[in-house]
């Protein structure tokens, strides 16, 4: 019933895990699997709610002393949900948490820490303007005579660095590091709590291969101490790599736990994905016409984007990639004008003046920015409020001043209509629609502007597969009617799928351009981390 | 509300009995539309039942136990008593829509006062002297809305600053002497303003509703009073969509301004003379009206009707007090403290209220209702 259709898994997640895997530590003389005993922690039916999404439903699971278990599934499947359920910070809404076989209540992180449960997460969690020992250290400095006993503390953060062996002067602010040095501040902190649970949300994702590769050999060690760790990673082979057991999530639910050591990677997406593959994407044929954008030495004054040029043609879909940081979304903000840029830009022929997201919108550039709730979305207003944003100021929608409402109401009824936003009506406040409803509600308002040219940024982030597959319908019905579309995406799988072209960003400059119907998810992921083309050996 | 909720049920039973497992293969997430959300949760009834249901029982009580309270000369003094509140808590609730507070407005108004009070001693007639008021109440209100809009000062600090700076302005400029007006002849149509009726009702009665009235179309109906609601939900991405936000925080802060002038000609004509002292408590009772209406600190969400109610709560409050026989000393108490309770109303029914305090009293009411 469950079929992969292709040789090749068609999925960004775990063609991303193959492309971007360049590691290669065999742990296989390692694989001790003890799972005899009691299971030290015991989650059984953990029900989690969000406003308009049940983002956990019934979902279980068991932790052993010295096991690595990897929690996979797709974007938005829950398990950081599941984590932070486990960690304390958030609480859920049904279900029980056993540790040790008594029933408990976490509550918060801090409860958490007591318990022996920590959390290196997604997000980073450190205090910036502090020194490395502090954040350590932070809430169990120790205390000498005279307050904060520093020289111990320095010592203490030491101790912990070298563990995990991080090259990191302990005294400077963690400021100053970048994203994978606090990254491994954070990796430093949470084993130095010498807890007997440890989540890893994601926490090689920011790391370079060397440092990953000490994390793993760390894994190793904390698991031979009978340490229970939580593992959870884009990158498959790590999975591979580390993990005993897995347990397999999809949209909220618990589908399955497997041996990894006896399942394969074609498997494993399977019970994933669960379902055929095939017509995601759907792309169609559409006619690319003219010049239509052209872009000559873009640079963003924060130098995140550097003397970027390129041109997009009609009904062309152009995808651009790169790593996150890389001055993608940048890019796509400074041409709309929502970030001050330089640079000479072409629409029609005609220069665009940038600076101001006013003048991107008269001059015909539509914006779906990357992050839905901070830059997009109205949360606490209605969906029809939320759709008439960008278009009540313009002369079809407002006389004197006065919204007219009864147009407004057509369009936005037109906008849900076409778009099939599920809803119970217009006046629905927007934060009770599920994530996949409120990107369409945002793409039906920057689509009923009839732009030019639109930049799309992580369209289809934090979105159901079913709600994907619509939203890369409704790209190509733009695409169709002649409007170049520029699509930024973290998800290789998606550009390859759907772009006509793909440019490759590194460090803020341009280093590649690949035809997706010849290139591979590796050459574009090589060029992404190294900013150099990839050279094949054959 | 009872058709929208029928029509929410129905909705999202087909909605999920609708999916084709087989063909699309995947499983529709269960939306919890507004349908499901328990009555707390609703918007509407959250920010308003709170002080609707307050406002009743005050007004039942007092209805029962004292034969006084009910009389329409009674209620009409609540309206007199609290009707500087009502106007200066028209703009608050602009600034709120925006997620910010006015801290100056009480020292805005008693610029205003100041302005009023001395042109008419300078002789000018009673209009010239109202359009002075207004005026200065707005240029007081621009100067606000240039510092937070524009040059992007948080209105914490600006309206902090301009709090001290107009109120010692005034001090300054009158030498701490109150101006007396009853023996301008020309003061006398600001005090029948101020203080007459017209048949039952009096005039400011009426000058409030009409002000409450154009302030709802503005804020419902033109592209500006949507513009107020967007900076307030999400002030990125009302920049994204090419809403100018400098632009419409200087006109909220402006409004407020105007609204500070108005006040101030009700203010003097009830008082008979321009005061130089401004009362930090006038402050503090437009700021709770508006937030006991139901109005969000974050902006974005809330409307006048709320503000009205807040503001007329407070009033029927004091009036109660002052009927029972309560000193006038325990106003602030009482006041402060429904505060507490409406803005913990509002916290309880965000589901954002993620604690063990908030799950039980949540699945305390949910029970109650159930």
């Amino acid at each position: 019933m469950l079929t992969v259709t292709r040789s090749r898994p068609r999925n960004g997640f775990i063609e991303m895990a193959l492309a971007l895997n360049t590691i290669h530590v065999d742990f296989t003389q390692h694989r001790v699997v003890i799972m005899n005993g009691k299971p030290l922690v015991r989650m059984r039916g953990i029900t989690k709610h969000f406003p308009g999404v049940m983002a956990l439903h019934k979902v279980d699971l068991d932790l052993y002393p010295g096991e690595v278990h990897a929690l996979v599934g797709e974007n938005g499947s829950g398990k950081s949900t599941l984590c932070k359920c486990l960690y304390g910070m958030h609480t859920p809404d049904e279900g029980t948490i056993e540790i040790d076989g008594k029933v408990t209540e976490i509550g918060s992180p801090t409860r958490a820490l007591q318990l022996g449960i920590a959390a290196i997460t997604q997000e980073l969690t450190l205090a910036p303007p502090l020194s490395v020992t502090e954040n350590i250290l932070m809430g169990r400095l120790p205390m000498g005579r005279f307050g904060i006993d520093w020289k111990k503390a320095h010592a203490l953060a030491r101790e912990a660095l070298d563990q995990v062996g991080a090259i990191i002067d302990e005294t400077c602010q963690v400021s100053s590091l970048n994203v994978e040095l606090q990254q491994e501040v954070e990796i430093a902190r949470a084993v130095s709590t010498k807890s007997r649970v440890l989540i890893l949300d994601e926490a090689t994702s920011s790391l370079s291969e060397d440092a990953t590769e000490r994390l793993m050999v760390k894994i190793k060690q904390l698991m031979s101490q009978g340490v229970a760790i939580v593992f959870i990673s884009h990158r498959l082979k790590e999975i591979f790599q580390c993990c005993q057991r897995a347990t397999v999530l999809r949209d909220g639910e618990w589908v399955d736990v497997l041996d990894v050591d006896g399942t394969s990677e074609t498997e494993l997406v399977s019970k994933m994905v669960g379902r055929t593959m095939e017509d995601l994407y759907g792309k169609r044929p559409i006619e690319i016409g003219d010049k239509l954008l052209e872009v000559k030495n873009l640079c963003t004054i924060d130098y995140t984007v550097k003397n970027v040029s390129f041109e997009v043609r009609r009904g062309e879909i152009l995808g651009l990639a790169a790593l996150v940081g890389s001055g993608k979304i940048q890019l796509g903000k400074a041409l709309f004008g929502a970030i001050p840029a330089v640079g000479d830009v072409f629409l029609d022929g005609k220069p665009v003046r940038l600076g101001a997201p006013t003048r991107g919108m008269i001059a015909g550039i539509g914006f779906v920015p990357d992050d839905r709730k901070n830059g997009a979305l109205m949360l606490c207003r209605s969906i029809r409020h939320n759709l008439s944003l960008p278009w009540m100021m313009t002369p079809d929608f407002c006389r004197f001043g006065l919204v007219r409402t009864r147009a407004e109401m057509m369009l936005a009824n037109e906008c849900m209509r076409q778009f099939a936003v599920r809803a119970p009506s217009l006046n629905t406040q927007i934060v009770n629609l599920s994530g996949g409803n409120q990107q369409k509600v945002i793409l039906a308002r920057c689509f009923a502007m009839k732009p030019q040219i639109v930049v799309l940024a992580e369209p289809t982030r934090g979105i159901d597969v079913g709600a994907k597959s619509e939203v890369y319908g409704f790209i190509q019905d733009l695409a169709e009617q002649g409007t170049g579309i520029i699509m930024i995406s973290s998800e290789l799988t998606e550009l390859l799928g759907l772009a006509d072209r793909v440019l490759v960003m590194y460090q803020g400059e341009l280093c590649g351009e690949y035809d997706p119907r010849v290139a591979s998810e590796e050459d574009i992921a090589h060029a992404a981390c190294t900013g150099k083309v990839l050279v094949r050996g054959d | 509300m009872t058709t929208v909720s029928r029509e929410n049920v129905s909705n999202s039973t087909s909605g999920v009995s609708g999916v084709d497992k087989g063909k699309a293969g995947f499983v529709l997430k269960r939306n919890r539309d507004a349908g499901s959300l328990s009555i707390w949760q609703r918007p509407s009834v959250g920010r308003l039942g709170g002080v609707i249901i307050g406002l009743v029982a005050v007004c039942v009580y007092m209805g029962a136990t004292n034969p006084l309270f009910l009389t329409w000369g009674n209620i009409l003094n609540i309206f007199r008593a609290q009707s500087v509140i009502f106007i200066l808590a028209i703009g608050m609730t602009f600034v709120v829509l925006c997620g910010m507070l006015d801290l100056s407005v009480a020292s805005a108004t008693g610029v205003a006062s100041m302005v009023l009070g001395m042109s008419i001693e300078a002789g000018t007639g009673p209009i010239i002297a109202i359009i002075l008021a207004v005026i200065a109440g707005l240029l007081l209100g621009l100067i606000n809305g240039f510092l937070v809009g524009i040059v992007r000062i948080s209105w914490f600090v600006t309206t902090l600053a301009t709090l001290s700076i107009y109120a010692s302005m005034i001090l300054a400029v009158t030498r701490g002497s109150t101006i007396s007006l009853f023996k301008y002849d020309s003061f006398k149509i600001i005090q029948h303003l101020a203080n007459r009726d017209i048949g039952p009702v009096p005039i400011v009665l009426i000058a409030i509703i009409a002000m409450y009235l154009i302030s709802w179309f503005v804020l419902q109906r033109t592209t500006f009073g949507r513009a107020v609601y967007a900076v307030g939900a999400n002030p990125e991405a009302a920049r994204l969509n090419g809403i100018n936000v400098p632009f419409t925080l200087m006109v909220v802060f402006a409004i407020a301004g105007i609204t500070c002038g108005v006040g101030a000609i009700q203010q003097t004509g009830r008082l008979t003379a321009a005061v130089p002292t401004t009362d930090p408590n006038q402050m503090l009772a437009v700021i709770a009206a508006v937030l006991i209406g139901g109005m969000s600190l974050k902006g974005g969400e809330g409307g006048l009707l709320g503000t009205f109610l807040g503001t007329l709560f407070l009033g029927v409050i004091q009036n109660s007090l002052t009927l029972q026989g309560i000193s006038a000393f325990w106003q602030g108490t009482v006041t402060g403290s429904i505060l507490i309770l409406a803005a913990g109303l509002a916290v309880m029914r965000q589901s954002e209220f993620d604690t063990k305090l908030g799950r039980n009293l949540r699945a305390l009411f949910k029970g109650k209702k159930s």
